[in-house]
This record gives C-alpha cells, sequence and structure tokens, in this order.
C-alpha cells in the first residue's frame, strides 16, 4: 500500500476544519473570482443568444450540477459509484409520469414537478444505498452498475412506466427564440443548489467524517463516526440534484425513453468531467463539465461521420488523463505552487523544501 | 498544497474555459454561417437541406443506409436541373444516436445554419425530440423511418411519415394465413418479440387475426431489447414446436441468432416472419449465412424488385455508385429517396420553400409518388396510402410475395424450406 | 416444459463456459493489478473481428486462427498496459483505470468501425449452425467446442498460476504488491505480463463470441457489464471463481428466461449478484479482506 496518498486527490485543496492558508485579502480574492463566475453563467445566454449555444448551455449546465453532486460523495467518501444514472432517469420520469396523470400542458407549472423529481430520487437513494454501501470499494462499483441494469430493465417493464414506447413530455409554446433561456435558468438554480450543497458539506463536521471514511473507514469507525449512516447520507444528497436534473433535461428534450433516461455513459461521462477537472475539488467537477460536454457536442457534430470523432475524443481524453492523472485544477495547482515556490526561492536564496506547506490536515490524512 | 493558490487560479481556469465554451460555441457560430443566404444571385445559391443522422452508435447501420438514400436523391435532383432551378446542398450532421445530441443538432441546423428544409433522422426514439424542435421553428419534418404511434401523438402538425404505418405491417401476412384453406392452415404460432416501440406494437392486430382463424398461440413473450444471448429463447420457442413463428426483430443480429438457434435445434416452422433484419440485403445474407435465407419472410413497403419506374431507376443507380447486387440493398436506402422525392415535390408544386406553406399542402389531399409507392398524408401526417407488401427470400433472391394476387408477386414458398438448403 | 429448462441448464453452461473464458481474464487483471479494464468488451470484438477477417480473407479456420490471434492480442494487451495503465499512480489506480481503459476503448472502437464498418458481420464455420443429438438434445457444435476451448485454456492457466514459478509470482502480487516487491518479485514486469494475458484470452472469447452473434463495435457494451458482474461475483482473481460464476449466471438467466419471462431474465442475473454480494461481499471464491480496499 502507499506510505502517502497524493495531496491532490486526498484532502483537497479546499480543505474544511481549518482556516485556509491565504490571507483574508486572498479569501476576499477568491470570494469575487466565484461571484464573477457565477455572473458569467447567468448573462451567458444574454450574450450568447443563438439557441443553439443555448441548448448546449443547458446540457452542459445539467452535466456540471450532476458531476458536482456525483463528486459531493465520491470525492469525499472514495467511493466511486456509477449508478448515478438511476437518480437522474427517476427524476425525469417522475416529471413525465406526474405531468401524464395531472394532464399538465406544457408550461411554467412543470417546472415545480423538478424538485419533485429529486425527491423521488432521495427516496430511490435510500434502499439503494443501504444495499450497495454495505461493501467496500471495488464491489461497490459493481453493485451500483448492477442495481443501475435492474432499474433500467424495471423502466422497460413496469407497466406504468409505458416501458419501450416510452412517455411523452408536453412540450410547452413559447417563443422560439428565447424557449431555451428557460430551462437554462431552471438548470442554473439547480446547479448553484448543488454546488451550495457540496460547499455546505465540505464546510461542515459530516463533510469531515466523510473524508475520514475516505482516508481509512475502519480506523473512523473506531474513532466513532456512524460509518453507515453517514455514507447514506451523503449517498442520498448527492442523489437529489441529480434527480433535480434529470427532471430538467427531460422536459427540455420532450420525452423520455429507459434506455435514454438510464444511460451507462451517462454514469461513465459524470465520473469522468469529475476525475478529469480534480476529484474532491468544488470547482474540478465544474470545470470538467465545462470543457467536455461542448467538446463532446460539437466532435460528434463535426466529426461523428466517420466514428472519426470517438478516436479524437478518446484520444485527448487519454493524453490529458496521463499528463494530469489528478485532474486538471490540482495538477494546475500544484504547477503554480512549484512556480511560486521557485519564485519564492530565486528571490531569497532559499531552498523549497523550507516554504511552509501542509495546514493542520484533517482526520486521518497523513496515514494511507 | 496550498488552497489559495489552486483555488484562485482555478477559478481563473473557471472563467477561462466558460470563454473558451462560449468561443467554442461562436466558432460554430461562424464556421457555419457560409450557409445558403448570403449575397449572390439567387440562381446560384444552393437550397440547403439539414438532417440529423445516426452515423455510429446503436442505429448506425440503418443511419448509414439512409445517408446514402438521401445522398442518391441529391445526386439525382442535381443532375436533373435542381429544385426551383436552385441546386440542393445536403448539409448531414451525425448525432451519433443519441437523443441529446439530435436535439442540438436539429437545433444548429436551424439556429446557426439556417437550412431551408429539414430531413428526418432515423427511428422513433429520435424523430419525436427532432420533430418538436422543428415545429418550434414552423419547420416541416419529413420523414421515412419514425413510424411508431409515439411520434404522432404530440399533436404535432408537421411531421410526415411517408413509409408505410408501423402497426400495419404484418395484417398482410396474418391474412394470407387466416385465407389458408383449413386442411393447409398452420394451427400454431409463436411470438417472440423485442420491447421495442417499433415491434410490439405490430404483433397484437396480426395475434388477434390469427387467433381469430383459429391459429393457437403457443409461445408469446417479449425480450429485452439488449439481450446479448437469444439462444434460450430461440430454444423456448423451437421447444413450442409452432408451425408459425412471427419474430419482432429490429435488426439483423436479432433474427440472425434466432436463425442459428432454429437451425441448431433442427426446428423448421412452416412459415417465418420477422418483422425487421430480412429486408435489409446484403446485411442480412452475410450474417445468417446465404443457405439460410430460404424461406425467410419480411413485411416491408418497399423491396429492390420493386416494379414501379422511378424505383427501378433508384436501384440501378445505387448498384452503379456504391456495387453490390439489387438484392443487397437496405430498403432504408427507400425509405430515405423517397422523403426526398416527397418534399421535392412539394417545393415544386408550392414553387416556394416556405416550410408553413409546405406543410399545408402536405396535408392537403394530394398524392405523392415516390420508389416506395404512392404517398398519402392523413390528418396526423401518416401515409395511408402505404402499399403493403411481404416479401420472401427464395433462393438467395429476394421477390415479394404479397398481396397474392398483386401482379408482382410470386408464388409464396410454403411450407418454408428447411435450415441450409 | 420440464425439458426446456433442461435445455436451457445445457445452453447455460455451455455459453457459461464462454463468458467464463471472457470473464477470467479480467479477473487477473483485476486480481493483480486493482484495475478495471473497461476495455474487456472492446477487446473480445476485437478478437472477434481478427478471427472474422483470417477466416474470411485468408481462408483460416477460427479455432486454428487462434494461433495468431492470441499472441497478437497478448501484444496488443502488454501495449496498453506499457502505454496507459503503468502511468497511473497507486493512490486512485482502480477508479482512474475506468476512465483510462474507457478512453482506450472507444479509440479502438473509433478503429474498428472505419476498419470494418458498422455492419454486422458473424463468423461462420461449418460447425456452428450444426448440432450433435445428444439423449434428446440438440447441442450446437460451437457451443460444444468452444465449452471445452473455455476448460482446456482455464487448465493452462491455472497452470501457469499455481505449478510455474511466473505464477507464483502472479499470486503473490495478487495477495499484497509491496510484500511482493519486497520479496523481490519485478511486480511491474508481473502486472505488464499478467495484463497481456488476460488480454489474450480474450482472442478465444471473442472468437466463440463472434461465431454465435452477430457483432459489430457497439456490442460491446452488453458484454462488459456482465463481464464486469461476472468476475465480482466470482471473486477476484480466482479463475474457478469466474468459472462457477459465468456458469451461474447464464444458467440462471436462461432458466429464467424459459420458465417465466425472457424481460425478468436479465434483471434476475443482476439482482442474483446484488444479493450474492450482501451476503458475501468478495464474491463467491474471493478472499475477505479485512481493511477497506
Amino acid at each position: 500500500m502507499s506510505a502517502r496518498r497524493e495531496s491532490g486527490v486526498a484532502a483537497s485543496p479546499d480543505a474544511p476544519a481549518v482556516p485556509l492558508g491565504g490571507s483574508g485579502r486572498r479569501r476576499a480574492a477568491i470570494g469575487a473570482a466565484w461571484i464573477a463566475f457565477g455572473a458569467a453563467l447567468i448573462v451567458f445566454p444574454v450574450v450568447f443568444s443563438n439557441p443553439t449555444v443555448t441548448t448546449i448551455g443547458v446540457f452542459t449546465l445539467v452535466y456540471m450540477t450532476s458531476a458536482t453532486a456525483w463528486n459531493g460523495f465520491a470525492g469525499f467518501s472514495g467511493y466511486v459509484p456509477l449508478g448515478h444514472a438511476v437518480f437522474f432517469g427517476v427524476g425525469g420520469y417522475t416529471l413525465a409520469l406526474v405531468a401524464l396523470h395531472l394532464n399538465m400542458a406544457g408550461g411554467y407549472a412543470m417546472f415545480a414537478l423538478v424538485p419533485l423529481g429529486g425527491i423521488a430520487a432521495a427516496v430511490i437513494a435510500v434502499p439503494f444505498g443501504l444495499i450497495a454501501l454495505r461493501t467496500r470499494r471495488h464491489t461497490f462499483v459493481v453493485i451500483t452498475i448492477a442495481v443501475f441494469f435492474i432499474v433500467q430493465l424495471l423502466a422497460f417493464n413496469l407497466g406504468f412506466t409505458q416501458g419501450s414506447s416510452g412517455v411523452q413530455i408536453p412540450t410547452p409554446l413559447w417563443t422560439a427564440a428565447t424557449f431555451n433561456d428557460r430551462f437554462y435558468y431552471a438548470a442554473l438554480i439547480v446547479l448553484a443548489l448543488a454546488v451550495l450543497v457540496v460547499w455546505g458539506i465540505r464546510r461542515s463536521r459530516f463533510g469531515l467524517q466523510l473524508l475520514a471514511i475516505r482516508d481509512d473507514e475502519d480506523r473512523a469507525r473506531g474513532l466513532g463516526v456512524k460509518v453507515q449512516r453517514v455514507k447514506l447520507v451523503g449517498f442520498v444528497l448527492s442523489g437529489v440534484t441529480v434527480g433535480m436534473a434529470g427532471g430538467i433535461y427531460a422536459f427540455f428534450v420532450g420525452q423520455i425513453y429507459p434506455q435514454f433516461a438510464f444511460d451507462p455513459l451517462f454514469d461513465v461521462t459524470v465520473a469522468l468531467m469529475a476525475f478529469f477537472g480534480g476529484l474532491g475539488t468544488i470547482s474540478g467537477p465544474l470545470l470538467g463539465a465545462l470543457l467536455l460536454e461542448p467538446i463532446q457536442q460539437y466532435l460528434t457534430l463535426q466529426y461523428s461521420v466517420g466514428s472519426l470523432y470517438l478516436i479524437i475524443y478518446g484520444a485527448l481524453f487519454l493524453v490529458v488523463i496521463l499528463a494530469m492523472p489528478r485532474g486538471v485544477i490540482p495538477t494546475a495547482g500544484e504547477y503554480l505552487q512549484m512556480r511560486r515556490a521557485r519564485r519564492v526561492e530565486r528571490a531569497d536564496g532559499r531552498s523549497p523544501a523550507a516554504t511552509p506547506s501542509v495546514e493542520v490536515a484533517p482526520l486521518g490524512r497523513a496515514s494511507r | 498544497m496550498h488552497g489559495g493558490i489552486s483555488r484562485r487560479k482555478l477559478t481563473a481556469a473557471g472563467l477561462g474555459s466558460l470563454i473558451t465554451a462560449g468561443a467554442l460555441a461562436g466558432g460554430l457560430v461562424a464556421s457555419s454561417a457560409g450557409a445558403a443566404d448570403h449575397a449572390a444571385p439567387k440562381a446560384a445559391t444552393p437550397i440547403t437541406i439539414g438532417v440529423s443522422l445516426s452515423l455510429s452508435g446503436d442505429f448506425s447501420a440503418d443511419g448509414q443506409a439512409f445517408q446514402r438514400g438521401y445522398q442518391l436523391w441529391a445526386k439525382d435532383v442535381n443532375r436533373a436541373g435542381g429544385l426551383l432551378g436552385r441546386p440542393v446542398k445536403l448539409d448531414i450532421v451525425s448525432d451519433a444516436s443519441s437523443p441529446t445530441q439530435v436535439v442540438t443538432n436539429y437545433q444548429k441546423l436551424i439556429s446557426v445554419n439556417h437550412v431551408n428544409l429539414l430531413f428526418g433522422p432515423f427511428s422513433t426514439l429520435l424523430t419525436v425530440p427532432a420533430s418538436k424542435i422543428a415545429y418550434r421553428f414552423g419547420y416541416a419534418l419529413v420523414e421515412g423511418a419514425g413510424g411508431a404511434p409515439a411520434v404522432f401523438a404530440n399533436g404535432l402538425h408537421n411531421v410526415f411519415d411517408v413509409s408505410l404505418p408501423v402497426v400495419d405491417n404484418l395484417v398482410q401476412f396474418a391474412k394470407w394465413i387466416a385465407s389458408m384453406p383449413a386442411s393447409q392452415r398452420p394451427k400454431t404460432a409463436a411470438y417472440p418479440t423485442s420491447n421495442d416501440p417499433f415491434t410490439e406494437p405490430q404483433i397484437a392486430p396480426a395475434q388477434r387475426i390469427l387467433q381469430k382463424a383459429g391459429v393457437k398461440t403457443v409461445y408469446s413473450k417479449v425480450f429485452p431489447a439488449e439481450v446479448t444471448d437469444y439462444t434460450p429463447i430461440a430454444d423456448a420457442v423451437a421447444a413450442s414446436h409452432a408451425q408459425v413463428v412471427v419474430l419482432g426483430s429490429v435488426d439483423v443480429p436479432t433474427v440472425s441468432s434466432f436463425i442459428q438457434a432454429f437451425a441448431q435445434q433442427h426446428y423448421n416452422p412452416k412459415a417465418f416472419i420477422a418483422t425487421g433484419g430480412p429486408d435489409q440485403g446484403a446485411a442480412f445474407v452475410k450474417a445468417v449465412g446465404a443457405s439460410n435465407t430460404n424461406g425467410v419472410m419480411v413485411p416491408n413497403g418497399w423491396y429492390p424488385g420493386y416494379a414501379n419506374a422511378s424505383s427501378r431507376k433508384m436501384v440501378s443507380e445505387y448498384v452503379k455508385q456504391y456495387g453490390g447486387t439489387a438484392s443487397g440493398i437496405n430498403s432504408d436506402v427507400a425509405e430515405a429517396y423517397s422523403v426526398g422525392q416527397v418534399v421535392a415535390q412539394a417545393v415544386t408544386a408550392t414553387k416556394s420553400l416556405d416550410n408553413a406553406k409546405l406543410i399545408a399542402y402536405m396535408h392537403g389531399n394530394h398524392t405523392f409518388s415516390s420508389v416506395q409507392g404512392p404517398v398519402k398524408f392523413d390528418k396526423l401526417g401518416e401515409n395511408g396510402a402505404a402499399a403493403a407488401f411481404a416479401f420472401q427470400w427464395q433462393k438467395g433472391k429476394f421477390v415479394q410475395v404479397l398481396p397474392a394476387h398483386d401482379s408482382n408477386s410470386v408464388k409464396i414458398q410454403y411450407p418454408k424450406a428447411n435450415w441450409g438448403s | 416444459m420440464g425439458s426446456s429448462i433442461v435445455q436451457a441448464i445445457i445452453d447455460g453452461v455451455l455459453t457459461g463456459g464462454v463468458y467464463a473464458l471472457m470473464a477470467a481474464g479480467l479477473t487477473l487483471i483485476f486480481g493483480v493489478m486493482d484495475i478495471i479494464n473497461v476495455a474487456q468488451g472492446i477487446f473480445v470484438i476485437l478478437g472477434a473481428y481478427l478471427s472474422y477477417s483470417l477466416s474470411v480473407h485468408a481462408g483460416i479456420d477460427p479455432f486454428l486462427g487462434l494461433l495468431i490471434t492470441i499472441p497478437a492480442l497478448f501484444v496488443v494487451g502488454i501495449g496498453v498496459e506499457w502505454g496507459f495503465m503503468r502511468r497511473l499512480k497507486e493512490g486512485d489506480r482502480t477508479a482512474m483505470s475506468i476512465l483510462v481503459t474507457y478512453a482506450v476503448s472507444i479509440v479502438i472502437e473509433g478503429v474498428l468501425n472505419i476498419s470494418f464498418t458498422v455492419n454486422y458481420v458473424q463468423i461462420h464455420a461449418w460447425y456452428v449452425n450444426r448440432s450433435v443429438h445428444l439423449l434428446g438434445f440438440y447441442l450446437p457444435y460451437i457451443y460444444v467446442f468452444g465449452f471445452v476451448l473455455a476448460a482446456v485454456l482455464l487448465i493452462a492457466l491455472y497452470a501457469l498460476l499455481y505449478r510455474t514459478r511466473f505464477g507464483a509470482s502472479v499470486r503473490a502480487s495478487l495477495q499484497d504488491r509491496t510484500a511482493a516487491r519486497l520479496v523481490g518479485i519485478d511486480v511491474r514486469r508481473v502486472s505488464t505480463i499478467s495484463f497481456g494475458i488476460g488480454v489474450a484470452v480474450t482472442a478465444a472469447g471473442g472468437m466463440v463470441f463472434g461465431a454465435t452473434n452477430a457483432f459489430n463495435a457497439s456490442t460491446s457494451y452488453d458484454l462488459i457489464s456482465r463481464l464486469l458482474a461476472i468476475v465480482i461475483l466470482g471473486g477476484l482473481g480466482s479463475m474457478g471463481g469466474a468459472l462457477v460464476a459465468a456458469v451461474f449466471m447464464l444458467v440462471l438467466e436462461d432458466v429464467v428466461a424459459v420458465a417465466w419471462s425472457p424481460i425478468w431474465a436479465t434483471a434476475v442475473f443482476f439482482a442474483a449478484l446484488v444479493v450474492v454480494l450482501s451476503i458475501r461481499p468478495a464474491g463467491l471464491f474471493g478472499r475477505q479482506v479485512a481493511r477497506a480496499q
């Protein structure tokens, strides 16, 4: 077993328990950056108003939400679930079926069904989590895959889901030019919610407990952490916003079918985005989704003729993973720290080793 | 690792990526702005037709056949002088069989490429979201491969399916069996079908007709579309000793697995019809093996030997361009070609590219002609005049066998030859 | 109904052998390297395409062709390990391996689509459609041969693991990589060769799969989820476990398909996995792990 854990993935650069190693000014700068980011997202559809761009924007926001929420569990607990499509699909089906049974017409009222999708996802997450979380890492991955397939099959075969004919979702009659904007903003709200949840987790003792579980589960249990409950709560929390994202997605596309609502590619894509950006960081999955989703859509659009896009996408991905195995954000951060340390060293002849590095780590960071 | 540094960097990176994404998007806008309608004398500017096709992924075999059909049509039209005096240009993008991509694709074709007209994608699953976007922007969506009821359940008046409505596919076959004299008529039937909006709606009407004619159902089960191993299911069908097998399949692998298992079990039903697969020409023969195709039937609205002038012309051109034989032509090609023909006729008749006018015209009870026969749209957009045929592979040739009294039908091979003969 | 069920059991046993072959490689890689090789599915298809090409273009019988395709895939495996897997750091190895192997698999899928087009093909030979009549049941030759091949290769693998020095190194690395390194085993080399072997056996599995199913590059997705389930059910690194799990799962699925309904057969497959794992988290023959992995 490795004696030392990579700093990038373990205690994330933004470890909660301790005041950050920077000055108040730095914290203000970071806060300002986040605000600027949020503002950019808000004005995006106004600036880039072409419906094609906002369409990609909606899908990207949906993935950003899903990747963030997924990372909120996987990144902190170290358990890698590959079955979150269950929540995505449940959210979508909830919206679709309720709209169907209430004979709703397409309109703003349907957005009220989105939180309902989140609740349904949370409800499903409980038995799902209870079954899956009893196992350890490798087995957990496969159990989540298995449950995913079971749910997909249920969607195909239970009468009320209408099986392979899928469910049609009423589409509102808003003006074409700004049709997408409503979905964009709805997705943005859900994204904000997801980010807040993850941020809240990390800043709390609950988050500490998750991190402890990641670093050494048995030791955490020995230290009094209620491991099963903590894992379950984290798992359920990660499902809620994914369910809501699924509801918005289904409403946007206008239909829902079992194999697309419960799509194994969704699971891999979300994991990909989180890893790409940096597991365990907040901004990592955001960046991952922000880059990967438009790129993937663009490549498919331009190069799918002839399957070339598969090769390009895969190769691109391989290059990035191997060059930055911990994800873009942590690697970028490390690179900058290296530069900074060298600059400091050159400035006053000190060796980089003397530079103050690790802040007081949360429970269990150094072990493993 | 310091929290502060990386955090600032990462938010800058975040902003940077947002801008990158925006630039990418902007690039999309810019790169495609070269389409049709800028400057230039009217005569020279081509008419652009946007299509999203599944050139990879689950539907790729059909998507690529569709592409060939659309392209063949475009070539023919341009050779004959174009539409309204202008050349036709296809703008084809791929959706990798994904509904998410279909949404983006049609959105881009409409709002970025500003195409004049749209053709439909492959499969009901992708046609529905495409139709909603087209509707929103007032485009007509003429398609040839989205025929399940789900497509027409939304009450959108801009969708037109030129092919035979799915539900009626097996009726000819069922009626033929029912019309046999009682002594000849098979006594039992099996109905294995894939879990799919294309196959399931077809089975029930056929089963009703057969049951009324006294053919007992000895096996009727739905199997998942994602099965990798059909052997136990096929073996169960074989064990039922049904004299007729009505297989609800969408693609070649399904049919070929069943045929293989039937051959291994030495089970030879008197009649065997599959809803999809045997109509894919060379692809079917290659997968199943030439000696196993004998006697296999499939319903469809078209086949390469169809006695229709424009169909024959299309067939010979296809062979000239892509090689192979007439029997090897996938029926998707004809569906795609028909879409082009109907749209061309509507455009020529209304002398305009105004989608609203085209929609009104196509709902105006006019009959169009296509390589698949006559096309006349009902209120929903389905083709009420579509010809329903059943075909059979006979000694390596794909021939029309039903309707029995049609002048172009040959005698049906009944009972079906044993596998491998 | 009774004979249908017996037929289903026979089908399950025979096809289980084929799946066991494909899963054996996966479990070996998984066990020795903690790597989830999601590309195993596409390697199977690659093997199938290679066998297909040899059969169609060079007229080589698929079983004989294995003499070429197995070494070929061994080389491919080594190449992938050397090029990509060894760059993975210890910490997040398993999770990262999913991503890396997924990326590799889509690149290979793209290449296959371009080389062979997306049309479905199937490997043909005299034994594919014929069957032997035994005790009132028809046993398709290809399944019987495939089962025998699977058994032979699994026995060979077993011999390799338990009767050779190299095999001892593999087993040591399987148990504890650090300890193995301490004892002087070149874990890196062992890993590379194990990966190569794990991929090489997919050539055999692929050949039989390609002869019994029409396939193209996208068939790999269905395959990999089942293979993963089988491997975990059987227990990490256990060859015997892979065989038992494969046969168990396939028989269960086939019987359910016949006795109840094909729709629920696959659901039962995965539900069985969930049930077994809840009781025995390490799988049927896996070692109970003392600490979290």
